[in-house]
């Protein structure tokens, strides 16, 4: 363990994660005040961060929780959302598959968006996979113990925050920051579009469920999108 | 349910469901390729789940009443999205989102 804390490449990921830690300071304070208030303790909330640690599942869940929603749509939306991590996995898998196992385990669990976007840069730049998962494990560890640390704080002292500083507007700006990125491509640009509209056509829908609606109609015609390009570009 | 208790079921199931996913293909399918159809579609669950977060998030929700006169929330989501995609860092997207935020609260 000491040896892995005094690796370059640990620290290199941890250090070029903190500045992207920094931005997420107020996404992780909103997620503490959101598990407060929907009425949890704080351990619980605790737990939301470190065993969840997933913003916006975190945010979703605890939006739900207070609205009343039943266990099965929370879990529902909640994987709908988490699918997103399959992609990532099967995307940093060929970069992993020369490490062993408990390496491989550990990495997964710290497999999030913000450490997923750096880690794929970094596999590209260098061909050596151990160095790459240390460098990861240093990011990863960054945006835990930040995620945990902005998480109590937001529990413990949210209610210190003025309301006139719109904290909560972070939340949607984290996910900007993911998604805005991915717009240089056709079909991501349909399926956002066609998401963004369905959540508000659909605006009606009980318990949340336009959200999981419209994330499912945007990736369906995202992915005709698609695959109709290929056709198109085949001729 | 308790609500303590209904939380709690909240925390560990979706937990794992999220530790599996991530795991799916580092560990589990590892010597398995994904099929073709399943990889191309999910290209775009972060752009298209995101995105149906974001938009009640900025207040394009009727249900919420809000009218379609200025609203500063879209005219700062607008800025913060220029500005990410063109840094791709989420510091510079929060930095000058809230901060367009502000000022367009200040001055309306």
């Amino acid at each position: 363990m000491r040896r892995l804390l005094a690796s370059p490449d640990f620290r290199a990921g941890f250090v070029e994660m903190l500045p992207a830690c920094i931005g997420l300071i107020p996404f992780g304070l909103v997620c503490g005040v959101g598990a407060s208030a929907a009425g949890a303790s704080w351990l619980s909330a605790l737990g939301m961060s470190a065993i969840i640690f997933s913003g916006a599942a975190q945010i979703l869940a605890g939006q739900m929780l207070a609205g009343g929603a039943p266990l099965a749509i929370i879990v529902l939306t909640c994987s709908v959302l988490g699918l997103r991590f399959l992609m990532y996995s099967a995307a940093m898998a060929p970069y992993l598959t020369a490490l062993p196992p408990r390496w491989q385990k550990a990495l997964a669990f710290l497999l999030t968006d913000q450490a997923f976007a750096a880690a794929i840069r970094r596999f590209n730049a260098s061909d050596d996979p151990r160095a790459g998962a240390q460098h990861f494990l240093g990011a990863g560890m960054a945006l835990y113990l930040c995620w945990q640390v902005t998480n109590m704080t937001g529990y413990f002292a949210g209610n210190v925050i003025p309301a006139a500083w719109s904290l909560e507007f972070a939340v949607p700006l984290c996910f900007l920051a993911l998604v805005a990125p991915l717009l240089r491509d056709m079909p991501n640009i349909v399926a956002a579009g066609v998401a963004g509209i369905a959540v508000v056509v659909l605006g009606g829908l009980p318990m949340k469920l336009n959200l999981i609606a419209a994330g499912v109609v945007g990736i369906i015609v995202g992915t005709l999108a698609d695959l109709m390009r290929e056709r198109w570009t085949r001729r | 349910m308790d609500a303590t208790l209904k939380l709690w079921v909240v925390i560990l199931v979706v937990g794992l469901l999220n530790y599996l996913s991530r795991l799916s293909f580092i560990a589990v399918f590892a010597r398995r390729t994904m099929p073709p159809l399943l990889a191309r579609a999910l290209k775009y669950v972060p752009a298209a789940m995101l995105t149906a977060l974001i938009v009640p998030m900025i207040g394009a929700d009727p249900a919420a009443g809000h009218t379609l006169a200025f609203n500063p929330r879209i005219v700062a989501a607008a800025i913060a999205g220029v500005v990410a995609f063109y840094t791709r860092s989420s510091l510079w997207t929060m930095g000058t989102g809230m901060a367009a935020l502000w000022v367009l609260q200040a001055v309306s």
